[in-house]
């Protein structure tokens, strides 16, 4: 009878304890959300929120994948997360708006599977694949900084079928094949 | 009884009182309005690719296997099949914007020619869902051509 006592007691403990388990995943989501709110409440990231930090992140995680760098590009596409999650829609003009609304939701889950996804750059580089034609919609927009941006093609990427990406420079870093064709790629259309 | 025989009656115990806690079951009856068979066309044999191979993860309908009357296999399931939905529903297709829509067909495609979908710990037990070279084939070049359709 004892043993009974225990065992049910052992197993309510063990009950709990998934419980928990399950609490603290959704605790650590809220842990994010919580932080997001808190950057964007200092007021000197309000003003500065636009797409400029949503570029930055990318063209991080950009460089971050032509090195190689798993656990960089992870840290960039946080940032991407972040800096998507921070733009102050009142801020952009109607054009950026109209973009802006239609990649957000979609470039957002790219960016969250490349920060969760450090030691497979493969699929890093699938999600980067996916969401670079939208962070090049974004920039075609326009952007206030009127810094020049290349959009560069490179034709070997995923057996033939070929992968774009934004460049900030004129010099070819190749973010899907890394350091084994590092200048494998071309200018496609020069941007602002 | 010697603390062996003990402790194992114990366990025995444990899994017993465990098999109580059985997790809500993923069924619905409803046809879904918003499924990909609404969007796509989609020929009898791809679906039925799908449905045998993703659907116990990634729809509203799961066809329950024998194990997951038994815990812990039946939580491991039921934790499965909340972040496959949550990842991408065949039943809730529609629903998504038309530029999700597209990144979600070329996902589906990466993961099945990757080979990480369906998850190798299912394909274990379920050998059948495991795809076949020309099936692989078949659904990639269906995902493909739907894609363009969107572009
Ligand atoms: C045993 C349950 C199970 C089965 C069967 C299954 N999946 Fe999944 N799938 C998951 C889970 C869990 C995730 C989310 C976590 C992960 O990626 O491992 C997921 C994620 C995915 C993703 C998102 C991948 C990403 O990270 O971008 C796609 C696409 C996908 N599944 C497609 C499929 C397809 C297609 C099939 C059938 C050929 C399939 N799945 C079968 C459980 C399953
Ligand atoms: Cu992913």
């Amino acid at each position: 009878m004892k043993l009974t006592i225990l065992s049910m007691a052992v197993s309510i403990l063990l009950f709990t304890a998934c419980n928990n388990g399950s609490k603290t995943t959704n605790n650590s989501v809220g842990g994010i959300d919580s932080a997001k709110t808190e950057v964007a409440h200092t007021e000197a990231d309000i003003r500065t929120a636009s797409t400029k930090e949503v570029i930055s992140a990318y063209l991080q995680l950009k460089n971050a994948l032509a090195k190689d760098n798993d656990k960089d590009a992870a840290e960039g596409g946080n940032n991407l997360v972040k800096a998507i999650g921070n733009v102050d829609q009142a801020s952009l003009t109607v054009q950026q708006s109209k973009v802006f609304k239609d990649i957000s939701d979609d470039a957002k889950e790219h960016a969250e599977h490349i920060g969760s996804n450090a030691g497979n750059i493969k699929h890093q580089r699938e999600h980067f694949e996916m969401l670079s034609p939208e962070i090049y919609e974004l920039v075609k927009a326009g952007d206030k900084t009127g810094q020049k941006f290349y959009y560069v093609n490179c034709p070997m990427y995923n057996g033939g079928k070929g992968g774009n990406w934004i460049s900030e420079t004129k010099d070819i870093q190749n973010p899907y094949l890394g350091k084994a064709m590092l200048n494998c790629g071309s200018i496609k259309e020069e941007l602002n | 009884m010697s603390r062996v025989t003990k402790g194992f009656m114990f366990l025995l115990l444990v899994l017993m009182f465990i098999q109580f806690i059985q997790p809500p079951r993923n069924k619905s009856r409803q046809a879904s309005r918003m499924d990909i068979t609404r969007v796509f066309p989609v020929p009898e044999k791809i679906h039925g690719i799908l449905k045998n191979s993703c659907y116990d993860c990634h729809s509203n309908n799961t066809r329950y296997p024998w194990y997951a009357m038994l815990q812990p296999g039946g939580w491991l399931l039921a934790s499965h099949i909340k972040k496959g939905k949550q990842e991408l529903n065949f039943n809730e297709f529609g629903s998504y914007s038309r530029r999700r829509q597209q990144s979600k067909l070329k996902s589906i495609a990466n993961s099945i020619k990757d080979e990480t979908m369906p998850l190798s710990s299912y394909t274990l037990i379920h050998r059948s869902a495991k795809l076949s070279q020309t099936e692989r084939e078949l659904v990639t070049n269906w995902l493909e051509q739907m894609r363009y359709s969107l572009l």
